[in-house]
């Protein structure tokens, strides 16, 4: 049965970048943003539009940005750039201010060469790498504090209270939404797919926030309608997926459509463009301080070292979701030179094998040159996967 | 074929390479000068170090002596000045050296290049940087030729590739801690600072085989506009104290602050003596020394090459002395042409082979990395733990690009540059994405010729690198 809410958001997809033109041209202001800790919230209460910019797949848009940035940056970044060098995306020419963070130093260094050659007015939110220390909170909100005034001097508001605590209302009920849909994707014969829910999240990045929440309030009420409450789980031979690694920016669609053509079913991620920015969020008080701890104390982000294997969160929060979603196989996706992710491959490997979970990483990038290379790869995790499954059934 | 000079041998006849020797007729002079004093009081004299040189290095470490000029490594023929041979020493004890200062109970600790090291030291540790790591681990395997070591160090690199990530370039040390070659207690850099690699390598630390017993932990160094801001040299300064404390549990002692304005001050002297001895390089018409003992000389300064900053002292300040009195004299070094191109290197951990890049008409004046820590010296009343703090943000070498680049260009105008390379290697990421952007910018400044120039991770590609660096030099000549 078709989902209306789901129809509604691909054609407001559709319609936002008109409406951006408009509501600029009455006055309102764009933050477009990559990063992967920056508390949107702000944006949002101090009443600028905040718009997730980046996409991925376009092997012409990575060569471009190779121009300027180095053909050893990840491919996310090179074509960040690439974009900003093309400036025909609506959502890049649509900023009137550009924001990014320091979680990823590709991202801050992507900040620095947008500055320099495309001459756009750039914030840097700093991000500690110790983020686990009390310190590294206190310097987190003074890093917040000072990324808000900046945006304060652009707006002419003054972020108060209220409105931050509106803002993170709001926030915190998109997080909820989408941590109540996610699981109908898990289900047997599921009203709604894992990449139909990865496309409602990234809806997210750009769609009026608020008009956002009410969209997954209505496709929450009708897959509660139609399906009741989620129960997880599939038929006994289903090879069940769980995607891990690096970001799959809006438009990389490489991987996803490999799965669909081999019938692999992606069945739950823990990707930073997919559900884990969602979960974990527990803001204790409408402060810039509590909300620069509750970013810093979700699950990190690959670009966070943490040294500790035993109390990794990370590692902790990967193996309770492939549980919750009883997935059978992991495919850990590493973007070419997206250290974060590829120094942790093999460790995380290391790791799912003990528990009997086999792990299989692929390692690519946005140009189609390796597409026969990764899908035979992905048909021989799949098949084995599936055989797994079934010898785990027969016994 | 050019005669090969006296002091040049050959091992043995099945041996085809050529052995350097440090000629007699140097001896008595270089016996006359200054002993190396180490931190722990003791010290080596002139007589020592020759003997060392001539008689038990020969044996120990073949592949050093080794007088190809495609080896990067090769030892300098500037065989008067007594800098050169002291150098050389310290490097070939670096194993000996660092396995007494250990068994002296001195925790040791890995670092990153390129940053100061003063808090290690005044809390009692060494600290040793990825090429110390690698040296010592070198020295513990005697009698090798070049290619036997090379091979050694490229299977030694392998372990960290299979551990870690292929793509990895800075492993901060993992296959060398992990795998047991080096003793090191803690792996401590600072993090972020000019490095992609070196806080992924440090976590990497926590699966390997002696996870257990080497203490990690992450200096975290604030980004953007670190240097303006109050909250971010409070925050550096709380990691600086947690750093010495960690030590501190190590030692069982307590690291006060007047040890670490103590130590401080001991390294602003090397800092000093660097700067002093880079504007009296910089000042002479003729170079006063080849480009390799110039970069070592500079490089002391950061008092992190030998994991003994005593030591390093006691070199600069002779070494001050002979470069004064070299630049004096109008002297003139071997193998470097009077009006060769001078060339300024930018990025990081890559550098031509300085010997071939001398025979192409060309010498290497100066760089960027390893020498934007030096040049910033700590203020040394107040606080040091802040102050010190407040320094380390302020390298220009991690300064928003404009400032960068204004620093850098100061470097290059004070060392009279024809122009600029800029090198990075495969694996680099954070370096090589402002690559262009640097340029440009020195470009646009000075209106220098630049070159970007990547390198291979494996240096199996040195040759290529060489042969642009060659051509470059033929443009700029
Ligand atoms: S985390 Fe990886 S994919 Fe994301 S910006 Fe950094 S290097 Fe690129
Ligand atoms: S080349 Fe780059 S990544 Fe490698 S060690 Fe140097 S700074 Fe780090």
């Amino acid at each position: 049965m078709a989902l209306n809410a789901l129809e509604l958001i691909y054609k407001r997809l559709r319609e936002r970048p008109q409406e951006l033109v408009e509501a600029r041209a009455n006055g309102a202001k764009v933050v477009g943003f990559q990063a992967y800790n920056l508390p949107e919230e702000v944006i949002y209460a101090l009443g600028l539009i905040p718009v997730r910019l980046g996409s991925g797949g376009d092997g012409d848009l990575v060569e471009v940005g190779g121009r300027y940035i180095s053909t050893k940056n990840c491919v996310y970044v090179r074509s960040t750039v690439g974009l900003f060098a093309e400036n025909t995306d609506p959502y890049i020419v649509n900023s009137d201010i550009v924001a990014f963070d320091a979680t990823c130093l590709q991202t801050f260094r992507t900040a620095e060469v947008v500055q320099y050659y495309f001459n756009r007015e750039v914030i840097i939110l700093g991000v500690p790498r110790n983020f686990y220390l009390q310190e590294a909170h206190t310097y987190f909100a003074a890093e917040l504090r000072h990324f808000v005034s900046r945006l304060e001097a652009i707006s002419g508001v003054t972020l108060t209270r209220e409105r931050l605590a509106d803002s993170i209302a709001l926030y915190n009920g998109i997080r909820d939404a989408i941590v109540r849909i996610y699981p109908y994707q898990a289900t047997k014969n599921p009203a709604i797919s894992w990449e139909q829910v990865f496309d409602v999240i990234q809806a997210g990045y750009v769609l009026d926030r608020r008009e956002y929440l009410g969209l997954l309030e209505s496709l929450l009420a009708e897959l509660v309608q139609q399906r009741g409450a989620p129960v997880i789980g599939g038929e006994d031979d289903e090879a069940r997926i769980f995607i891990s690694g690096s970001t799959i920016p809006p438009g990389d669609k490489k991987l996803i459509s490999i799965m669909q053509e081999l019938g692999g079913r992606i069945v739950g991620d823990d990707l930073w463009s997919g559900l884990i920015p969602y979960v974990d969020v527990q803001i204790e008080d409408a402060t810039l301080e509590a909300l620069a701890s509750a970013y810093l104390n979700r699950t990190p982000h690959g670009a966070l070292p943490y040294l500790e294997l035993a109390t990794d969160r990370r590692i902790k929060r990967l193996k309770e979701l492939i549980t919750t979603f009883k997935a059978n196989g992991v495919i850990y996706h590493t973007l070419r030179y997206c250290d974060p992710y590829t120094f942790k491959a093999k460790e995380t490997k290391d790791i799912l094998e003990k528990e009997g979970i086999p792990l299989l990483e692929l390692h690519t990038e946005y140009a189609g040159s390796d597409f026969e290379a990764i899908r035979t790869r992905v048909e021989a995790f799949v098949e084995m996967v599936k055989l797994r499954a079934e010898s785990e059934e027969a016994a | 074929m050019s005669a090969v000079p006296q002091y040049i041998t050959r091992s043995s006849v099945s041996d085809t390479a050529e052995y350097f020797r440090y000629p007699d007729e140097v001896r008595e002079q270089f016996i006359a000068t200054d002993d190396i004093e180490f931190r722990d009081g003791s010290r080596v004299t002139s007589l020592e170090v020759w003997d060392y040189l001539t008689q038990v290095g020969p044996v120990k470490y073949p592949n050093l002596y080794d007088n190809s000029s495609l080896y990067t490594g090769r030892l300098s023929h500037d065989v008067t000045f007594a800098f050169n041979l002291k150098n050389a020493y310290l490097s070939m004890t670096m194993h000996e050296r660092m396995t007494k200062a250990k068994a002296q109970g001195r925790p040791i600790v890995f670092v990153q290049g390129g940053q100061s090291v003063d808090p290690y030291y005044a809390a009692g540790a060494v600290a040793l940087r990825p090429a110390s790591t690698g040296s010592w681990a070198r020295g513990q395997r005697e009698g090798l030729t070049r290619n036997q070591d090379e091979l050694e160090s490229r299977s030694d690199k392998q372990k960290a590739y299979n551990a870690i990530s292929f793509e990895v370039c800075n492993s901060a040390g993992y296959e060398h801690i992990q795998e047991g070659n080096v003793p090191a207690d803690m792996v401590a850099p600072y993090t972020a600072l000019r490095c992609s690699d070196v806080s992924y390598g440090t976590e990497a630390h926590r699966h390997g085989p002696r996870a257990k017993e080497v203490k990690l932990l992450l200096v975290d160094y604030p980004l953007d506009h670190q240097r303006d801001k109050e909250w971010a040299i409070r925050y550096f300064a709380d990691n600086l104290h947690r750093l010495t404390r960690s030590i501190d549990e190590q030692t069982g002692r307590k690291t006060t602050d007047d040890d670490l304005a103590r130590e401080i001050k001991l390294h602003n002297e090397g800092r000093r003596l660097a700067i002093e001895i880079a504007d009296l390089w910089w000042s002479a018409d003729l170079a006063p020394t080849n480009g390799r003992d110039r970069r070592s000389l500079f490089l002391l300064g950061g008092m992190e090459t030998h994991g003994d900053p005593v030591a390093s002292l006691s070199l600069l300040r002779e070494a001050r002395r002979d470069i004064e009195k070299r630049v004096r004299q109008g002297h003139r070094t071997e193998g470097v042409l009077d009006n060769a191109a001078r060339l300024f290197v930018c990025g990081s951990c890559v550098f031509p082979n300085d010997l071939r890049t001398e025979e192409a008409g060309g010498i290497i004046v100066g760089n960027d990395n390893h020498w934007s820590d030096i040049t910033t010296l700590v203020n040394e009343d107040g606080d040091p733990y802040y102050e010190l703090a407040r320094a380390v943000l302020s390298y220009p070498y991690e300064q928003p690009l404009k400032e960068r680049a204004g620093w850098t260009v100061d470097q290059i105008r004070k060392s009279r540059t024809d122009g600029v390379l800029f090198l990075y290697k495969w694996g680099c990421n954070t370096q090589s994405a402002i690559a262009r952007l640097l340029v440009d910018e020195i470009k646009a400044q000075t209106g220098i010729p630049t070159i970007i120039i990547e390198d291979d991770m494996t240096r199996t590609q040195t040759e290529q690198l060489q042969n642009r660096v060659n051509s470059f030099i033929e443009m700029v000549s």
